[in-house]
């Protein structure tokens, strides 16, 4: 392996490690977490958790429900180590296979390679991998299986490619709606030149696209139409039943905002959620300095892209513009930074193709002086913005602690606390297992921390 | 895969610094962390410190608060506070749950052992009411005792 590769995958090895073990100083959820393992421990088989809600609700996730009950029977009791291995192990898959899109051959690719690094790592859909996890962390694994369906369009082209890209497309459509970006990233992969997935290859997956759209929206048409979720419009946080009454259902301007909110999210770091936080805090006159980060971090960067763009004809591009587009098109019903989180990683590889571009260009000294302080600030940026991920999960463990003080109490008051005393031993075993690991509280963390690291916007 | 030729000849070693150099900040934190864990010692990120029941019941750490009694602490005695907790440098929990203005506090105490006789309610009661938070005053209230009264008339507050 040339030195510069060598050099990269270290520092991402670094980078994943210092996460991962963020990741394990933080219990397992309550919140979308412990009713799944719940039913894990009831259901009887793999199977029948696989199809435990097909047709019974708005999503289609049974992949994810029967990791759940496999990593819950493999455990032999050790649920914590289970679920969190899987989540290292696909944290570890996502920064192995961004890097293998990279291809590091000189020290200006690895260069090149470090600065997406930290645009990978510090861009806010990221904290969508590691924040939560249900207790498999859905977003993280369809950003896997999109970036192995990549790395297959660049494969010799072959029948066992087309297969496996085929297989690679069900399981993601299977483990969360997001899921068809494996379809998307395959079909933008080949406009762009890569022909790994043979034209056959593709066109079944298109088939099982059509299967899927029909399973989705005509089988599953009550219950989709019946979806609702907060989302941000403008300066404000609206909840479900708002929504309805300002905007009512179907096409609105509220959908075309997501789409649109969802897409400069990516570019621009705002807004979040749907709401446009840095503006809202400039209206109350108090900008905290995360917010210059996150917004000059990622225009800066967008406007680097934009640049390498106007001067390069290479379609590479591509792929990242139609992840972007089909992510938010997705986001019409809600704006959710996690479900641009493919996108976000499509960024940072096209961060790399674009400070590569820019790096190699001949410049005179003026304009090589104002692209390398472009260059520091950026990066300055996106490496406080990477640094301010294990903060995050420090906030996240603090919260998920205390989620915990309350059980069974709050699930008694919920009325879902479990009738079995084999399911509420299981309940109390998780929650004295999360209470006993150290948390750090807040007290003791700088104050300048939360304002200068990511924090919880709403 | 991106970028398959070569180029390091042609590009400036001041753009590859400014590339470089500010992700190699966040590594080398992320490299202090990892080197912290291997050799046992917690990394900066995720040093605390152990907290008395009272502190843990003023700083809305109810995880400690639950771990601290399954533990032994007693929920009715009074604990040391550290300077800059709040302006007391020992109270009970329940003391600083409501000094430091935190309800749902005050009822995870009360449901894991800590116990107000009369006086003692009509205390905290007049200490709530001095915070002004009406939540905390409506959670006590959740609490009074049948012979309580509520008059402030000579109560003290701890702080």
């Amino acid at each position: 392996m040339p030195a510069p590769r060598l050099s990269v995958y270290a520092c991402a090895a670094l980078l994943a490690a210092s996460i991962a073990y963020g990741l394990l100083r933080m219990p397992l959820q309550v919140h979308d977490a412990l009713d799944e393992i719940m039913a894990a421990q009831r259901s009887p088989g793999v199977w029948a958790s696989f199809t435990s809600t097909l047709g019974e609700t708005a999503y289609v996730r049974p992949l994810r429900i029967a990791e759940t009950k496999i990593l819950f029977d493999v455990s032999g009791g050790h649920y914590f180590a289970a679920y969190k291995t899987f989540h290292i192990v696909l944290l570890v898959a996502a920064f192995a296979l961004f890097l293998g899109e990279l291809s590091v051959q000189t020290w200006t690719d690895a260069a090149a390679a470090l600065f997406a690094l930290t645009v990978f790592t510090g861009l806010h859909t990221f904290l969508g991998f590691v924040r939560e996890a249900f207790p498999v962390n859905h977003f993280l694994q369809v950003a896997v299986l999109v970036l192995i369906a990549v790395r297959l369009t660049r494969a010799r082209p072959r029948a066992a490619v087309g297969v496996t890209a085929n297989l690679v497309f069900v399981a993601a459509c299977l483990t969360l709606e997001s899921g068809i970006l494996v379809w998307v990233a395959a079909v933008a992969s080949r406009l762009a030149g890569r022909r790994g997935i043979s034209d056959r290859g593709l066109v079944v997956m298109t088939a099982l696209l059509a299967v899927y759209g029909v399973v989705r929206f005509v089988w599953l048409a009550p219950n989709v139409e019946a979806m609702a979720n907060a989302s941000g419009y403008f300066f404000e946080r609206l909840d479900a039943p708002q929504i309805q009454e300002r905007f009512g259902s179907g096409l609105s301007r509220f959908t075309v905002y997501n789409v649109l909110a969802s897409i400069a999210t990516v570019l621009f770091s705002e807004p979040r959620g749907g709401v446009f936080v840095f503006a809202r805090a400039w209206s109350m006159g108090d900008i905290p300095p995360r917010m210059w980060i996150n917004v000059a971090a990622s225009t800066l960067t967008t406007l680097l892209m934009l640049g390498a763009f106007l001067r390069s004809r290479d379609r590479q591009p591509l792929v990242f513009l139609a992840v972007l587009l089909a992510s938010a098109v997705a986001s019409f019903a809600y704006a959710k930074d996690e479900i641009m989180s493919v996108a976000g990683v499509f960024y940072a590889i096209s961060a790399y193709w674009a400070v590569r571009i820019l790096i190699m260009r001949p410049l005179r000294a003026p304009a090589a002086v104002a692209l390398a302080v472009v260059l520091v600030a950026a990066g300055a940026g996106w490496s406080i913005r990477a640094i301010g991920v294990n903060h995050v999960l420090r906030a996240q463990a603090f919260a998920v602690h205390n989620d915990w003080a309350v059980v069974p109490e709050a699930m008694e008051r919920r009325g879902t606390w479990p009738a079995d005393a084999s399911t509420r031993s299981l309940v109390v075993g998780l929650r004295d297992e999360s209470l006993a690991r150290p948390i750090v509280n807040p007290w003791f963390v700088p104050r300048w921390a939360d304002r200068v690291f990511e924090g919880d916007y709403y | 895969m991106i970028g398959q030729s070569g180029g390091s000849e042609r590009t400036r070693p001041t753009l590859l610094i400014a590339c470089a150099v500010p992700a190699l900040v966040a590594v080398a934190i992320s490299a202090f962390t990892v080197l912290s864990t291997a050799v046992g010692v917690l990394p900066s990120f995720w040093r605390g410190g152990p907290l008395t029941l009272s502190e843990a019941a003023a700083l809305r750490d109810q995880g400690e608060v639950v771990r601290l009694i399954a533990s032994g602490a007693d929920p009715n005695a009074m604990h040391p506070l550290r300077p800059g907790v709040l302006a007391a440098s020992s109270l009970t929990p329940l003391e600083a749950a409501v000094g430091a203005r935190r309800a749902e506090m005050v009822e995870l105490l009360m449901l894991h052992g800590a116990k107000v006789d009369e006086a003692g309610w009509r205390r905290l009661h007049c200490f709530a009411l001095g915070t002004g938070a009406a939540d905390v005053v409506a959670m006590l209230d959740r609490y009074r005792q049948a012979n309580a009264t509520s008059s402030c008339e000579g109560i003290s507050p701890p702080f």
